[in-house]
C-alpha cells in the first residue's frame, strides 16, 4: 500500500458516515478493515479532532456522529 | 462543572433534542475512554452503536447522587461494548485485560462549548478556496451518505474528492493556528 492510499484510507475510515447491519447494528468501515494497527489508531485520532471541529461549526454543538445518531434514533 | 443528568428527565420521556444536548457534551469524553481500543476496534462504529443503546436504556437509568451519572453510565457501556468486540475477534484476552485497564474511567467531565473557537473556525472556513471548501460543506451536510457517493455528487473522483477534503482540513489547522488557536493542545 502506497502512502497516498493509506491516507486515503484513513480519511475515508475518520468519517462519521457508518452502514446499518439488516440487524440493526452499526457497520464498521470497509476503509478501517484496509489499515494497519497504526493506520487505526490514525484514523480514531483524525475522527476525533474533525467531531470537535464539526461540532464548534454546528449551532448546536453536534457533530457529524451526533447528527447520524439523532437521524437514526428519529427514523432516519 | 455541567451535569448533564438535568437533561435526563426530558430523554426519559422520549425528548430526542435532549438526547443531543447530552451526546453535544458527552461525545468527545466517550470517544476518549475508547482511545486505547483504536487499534483494534473501529472507534467510530462503537461510539455510534453505544449512543444508540444509551438512548434505548436512559429511561432506566437511575442518578446516584453524583453528577453526570448518565455519562459515566455511557462510557461503562462502551467500554463493555469494546470489550465485547474484541472477543468476537478473537484478540488476545491479555491484550484485552491491558486494553480496558488503560480506558479512562474519570472522564467524566462534559464538553463545553467555546465560542471563540467556532467564531474563528467561521472565519478560516470563509478562506478556504473553493472545492477544499465544498468538499468540507457537503462531508458536514451529508454524514449518511459514502464518500463515493459524495464525491459523485460533486462531480469529483473519489480520491480527489478526499483530497480536496484533506486540504480543507489542514487549511484550516494552519488558519487556526495563526489565530493562535493548536488544535492539537484543544484536543489534548
Amino acid at each position: 500500500m502506497t502512502d497516498d492510499e493509506k491516507a486515503a484510507l484513513i480519511e475515508q475510515a475518520a468519517s462519521a458516515h457508518r452502514g446499518v447491519a439488516t440487524d440493526g447494528s452499526i457497520r464498521w468501515a470497509p476503509a478501517w478493515w484496509d489499515l494497519d494497527e497504526d493506520g487505526r489508531v490514525a484514523a480514531a485520532a483524525l475522527a476525533k479532532e474533525l467531531r470537535k471541529l464539526e461540532a464548534a461549526m454546528d449551532p448546536d454543538g453536534l457533530s457529524t456522529t451526533a447528527r447520524l445518531v439523532l437521524s437514526r434514533i428519529r427514523g432516519g | 462543572m455541567i451535569d448533564l443528568d438535568t437533561l435526563l428527565p426530558d430523554i426519559a420521556t422520549g425528548d430526542a433534542d435532549a438526547f443531543g444536548r447530552f451526546v453535544a457534551g458527552a461525545e468527545s469524553r466517550l470517544r476518549d475512554s475508547l482511545g486505547s481500543f483504536a487499534a483494534v476496534i473501529d472507534v467510530e462504529a462503537v461510539v455510534q452503536e453505544c449512543l444508540l443503546r444509551v438512548w434505548q436504556v436512559a429511561p432506566r437509568v437511575v442518578p446516584d447522587g453524583r453528577a453526570n451519572a448518565l455519562l459515566r453510565f455511557t462510557i461503562r457501556v462502551a467500554r463493555n461494548l469494546a470489550v465485547s468486540e474484541t472477543r468476537r475477534r478473537r484478540i488476545d484476552p491479555e491484550t484485552t485485560i491491558r486494553l480496558e485497564r488503560a480506558t479512562l474511567d474519570d472522564a467524566c467531565e462534559p464538553e463545553q462549548p467555546d465560542p471563540l473557537l467556532r467564531e474563528v473556525i467561521a472565519r478560516c472556513r470563509e478562506k478556504l478556496p473553493d472545492k477544499p471548501a465544498q468538499a468540507l460543506t457537503a462531508r458536514l451536510d451529508g454524514p449518511w451518505r459514502a464518500d463515493v457517493e459524495i464525491a459523485e455528487t460533486l462531480g469529483m473522483r473519489t480520491n480527489t474528492f478526499l483530497q480536496n477534503f484533506t486540504r480543507a482540513r489542514r487549511l484550516l489547522a494552519e488558519c487556526l493556528g495563526k489565530y493562535g488557536i493548536d488544535l492539537a493542545k484543544e484536543l489534548a
